[in-house]
């Protein structure tokens, strides 16, 4: 054998097996790259975003068997309670979930937020601005450019780092994100959504009653009108008029013919006509606002609901909510989705908290109207659920419920014998309307459990749970009595309107938001007076001792629990814009409700006699939310800023920088 | 809307950009970019007050959120 021949046979051998072994290691190295790019091929993520939901009340419910998936799931797999964001505010919270990051992070403090150069209040949320610049020609407006509507949270969504790695992702109506991000995934917007006046919600009602006090009332506007021989002539309110010199709003007219013997009544609005009974709702109705002949209409829709033809004319419609099928804001990604969504669900309402609590509030609503109302809501939401998680096929489903947090805050009154505006009597009625909305999602659930396979990870979560709001406390008024803040010579602090009569030369701090405290810190605050550093670090430390030591005059209670520094808890580029301290309320007290905006009752002490009677803008150590998960839950102490990383996690994703929490199904790291 | 503008950062300022917007925590590149400058602008130009939307505008739009009277 020619050994030249043979070692060049060895050779081709070995050089043949090189590169079979070469491309073999190619070929995984390409299958680790597409399984690091696409995920796990086939995996599915389910998330069912439940808002509000507690765990005390749904290890309640589950034992008296009124909630069996839960049961079951909590059973095969795992329940924990979910740590909530600081403060435990849905905005702050959701942000958590979405970034992966606290509020230093994604910048989102409280449900309001201010400019500390102007003092200007706003939702922190999202903020929809009339165009700056215009032309004008006599009465008219012409703006140049339109408005715009801002998302202002930071940071990177959990749904753009899926679309970089190719993870498909469906998300329906999760906070805080108005206007939707660009995705390429289906998105729609849910709180933060304004109606399309651009508030968060501005209910109409017209009404013959002269002893109903009309104009503005909270989220909502009373409008008189007069009955002549059985007609009502009357006009819905659209948005701002900017094309106007004044901007006033636009209007449409409708009419409404009484029955005179019967209580029914035919209500005419453009070309639509129907014919509605007392008590009874009309479907959606498409109205059209005309801001400029010819050139500048508005579409919305709203319903309309006969509370009563006699022996008052009383007529409810809703905020005028943004046309899913005809967009005036941005709503959905892709933007023709929502149009989609209508065509398979039906109209719905788009606004970002569609349940009408200011209508109960103000007395417009009773307890049944109200609840029906907030059914239907929810009835919405489950068409919209059933129309797009049959089509889920791969990657990651979020889809969001708020019923539970916004019946939770209106009903708990009724399910809790020792609230202050506990009625024996209505109790006898609504007092099970909490748990019939915990009965509903659960039946959600059980049309997902029946879909679950070895290739399907669910998580079921809320972003805080809840508790009783008995008493308020008016941290601003407190701010003043103890010397705080100050007040121009002479004046009194306003009952009503945010820091009349402040005198922010002599203000050392104040309240703003649910949970917020701030410094009028000297180079941040237009008229600082404290200099950060050590008098800023002194002031909050004595004012830290001072509100943990307060107890209620009432029954000698402690107030607040837990003030947390925000140097301490919050990471991240936006960590100094937010409130230097967040005020934790023990359960059962909360910030008053005109502290909140600025404003000075006299009493720092307050019972809470509005039918708002649960909440959770509290010590968030006393109020969790939620995770279950048909996975064995590892983490003994999981929290809302480790989902973003368990959701990467599941598809083969490496956090991005700055997220510090990990995945919910790895045991937990000694250092957290 | 007012439309966009594109700015060409490159070189030894780009990388320290980079830098800064990782070690600041930052999501991406145009968050510390746009972050930094409205900072910067605020300062040479401080709103004004008459610029805010009024008080009861602003408290109107809110109280649909249920949570403020």
């Amino acid at each position: 054998m020619d050994c030249r021949a043979e070692d060049w046979g060895l050779r081709k051998i070995a050089w043949l097996g090189s590169m079979l072994l070469l491309c073999a290691l190619s070929a995984l190295l390409v299958s680790c790259e597409r399984a690091r790019g696409n995920g796990r091929s086939g995996h599915k993520l389910i998330i069912l975003g439940i808002d509000g939901m507690d765990p005390q009340l749904l290890t309640r419910f589950m034992q008296e068997g009124k909630m069996p998936n839960f049961a079951a799931l909590a059973a095969k797999g795992s329940f924990r309670q979910l740590t909530t964001s600081i403060p435990p505010q849905s905005p702050v919270a959701w942000s958590n979930l979405i970034t992966g990051m606290n509020a230093g992070g994604h910048g989102i403090f409280d449900f309001i937020h201010r400019d500390p150069q102007t003092m200007e209040l706003y939702f922190s949320a999202s903020r929809v601005e009339p165009p700056k610049h215009s032309l004008h020609f006599g009465d008219w407006v012409i703006p140049l450019g339109s408005g715009s509507a801002d998302q202002l949270r930071q940071g990177k969504a959990f749904w753009e780092v899926l679309d970089e790695h190719g993870v498909p992702n469906s998300v329906f109506r999760i906070p805080a994100n108005f206007p939707p991000i660009k995705t390429k995934g289906y998105t729609l917007s849910g709180m933060g959504t304004p109606d399309l006046r651009g508030t968060y919600g501005t209910f109409s009602f017209y009404t013959d009653d002269a002893t109903a006090t009309a104009g503005a009332v909270e989220g909502g506007q009373i409008i008189p009108v007069e009955l002549n021989n059985s007609q009502v002539s009357a006009k819905l309110i659209g948005p701002d008029n900017t094309f106007k010199k004044g901007s006033p709003p636009s209007t449409l007219p409708f009419t409404v013919s009484v029955d005179p013997l019967e209580s029914v009544a035919r209500i005419a609005v453009s070309d639509q006509e129907f014919v509605l009974k007392e008590g009874e709702w009309s479907d959606w109705v498409h109205v059209e606002f005309e801001l400029m002949p010819l050139l500048g209409n508005v579409k919305g829709i709203c319903r309309f609901y006969l509370k009563q033809a006699h022996p008052r004319f009383q007529l409810y419609v809703t905020p005028i909510n943004i046309d899913p099928a005809n967009p005036a804001l941005p709503l959905s990604t892709p933007a023709s989705y929502s149009r989609e969504l209508s065509e398979d669900a039906g109209e719905f309402y788009t606004q970002g908290i569609a349940e009408d609590t200011k209508a109960l509030s103000a007395g417009v609503f009773d307890d049944g109207e109200y609840l029906e109302q907030a059914r239907t809501v929810l009835a919405e939401h489950r068409k919209i659920f059933d129309a797009e998680f049959p089509k889920f096929r791969q990657g990651v489903f979020f889809f969001y419920f708020s019923s539970l947090d916004l019946n939770s805050h209106m009903f708990w009154r009724l399910m809790d014998p020792h609230h202050p505006e506990y009625d024996a009597s209505l109790a006898a009625h609504y007092g099970s309307a909490i748990e019939d909305f915990y009965i509903q999602i659960d039946q959600v659930l059980g049309e997902v459990l029946p879909k679950l396979d070895d290739q399907t990870t669910l998580l079921v979560l809320s972003d805080h749970g809840f508790a009783p709001y008995n008493r308020s406390f008016n941290l601003d008024t407190w701010l003043l009595n103890n010397g705080y803040i100050a007040l121009k010579s002479g004046s009194s602090g306003d009952e009503n309107e945010p820091f009349v009569n402040v005198d922010w030369r002599r203000t050392r701090a104040y309240g703003l938001g649910l949970n917020g405290l701030y410094l009028n810190l000297k180079g941040r605050e237009r008229n600082g007076i404290v200099q950060p550093g050590a008098e800023a670090d002194g002031l909050i430390k004595e004012l830290k001792a001072k509100l943990l030591a307060i107890r209620d005059p009432k029954n000698n209670s402690p107030v607040i629990t837990r003030v947390d520094v925000a140097r301490e808890v919050y990471q991240g580029p936006y960590a100094d814009q937010g409130p230097d301290m967040l005020v934790g309320y023990t359960r059962g007290y909360r910030a008053g409700w005109k502290t909140v905006l600025g404003a000075f009752p006299p009493e720092a002490f307050e019972d809470n006699s509005n039918p708002w009677s649960g909440d959770h803008c509290m010590d968030y150590t006393q109020v969790p939310g939620v995770l279950l998960s048909n996975h064995k839950i590892q983490a003994d102490a999981p929290a809302l800023t480790d989902i973003a990383p368990t959701i990467f996690a599941e598809f083969g994703i490496t956090s991005p920088k700055g997220l510090t929490g990990h995945s919910v199904f790895q045991l937990e790291r000694a250092s957290r | 809307m007012f439309g966009s503008y594109k700015v060409k950062i490159e070189g030894e300022l780009l990388e320290k950009v980079k830098r800064c917007s990782e070690i600041a925590g930052y999501a991406s590149i145009d968050e510390f970019v746009t972050h930094v400058l409205e900072k910067e602008i605020k300062k040479i130009m401080p709103p004004e007050e008459g610029d805010s939307a009024s008080a009861e505008l602003v408290k109107k739009r809110l109280q649909g959120l249920g949570y403020i009277e």
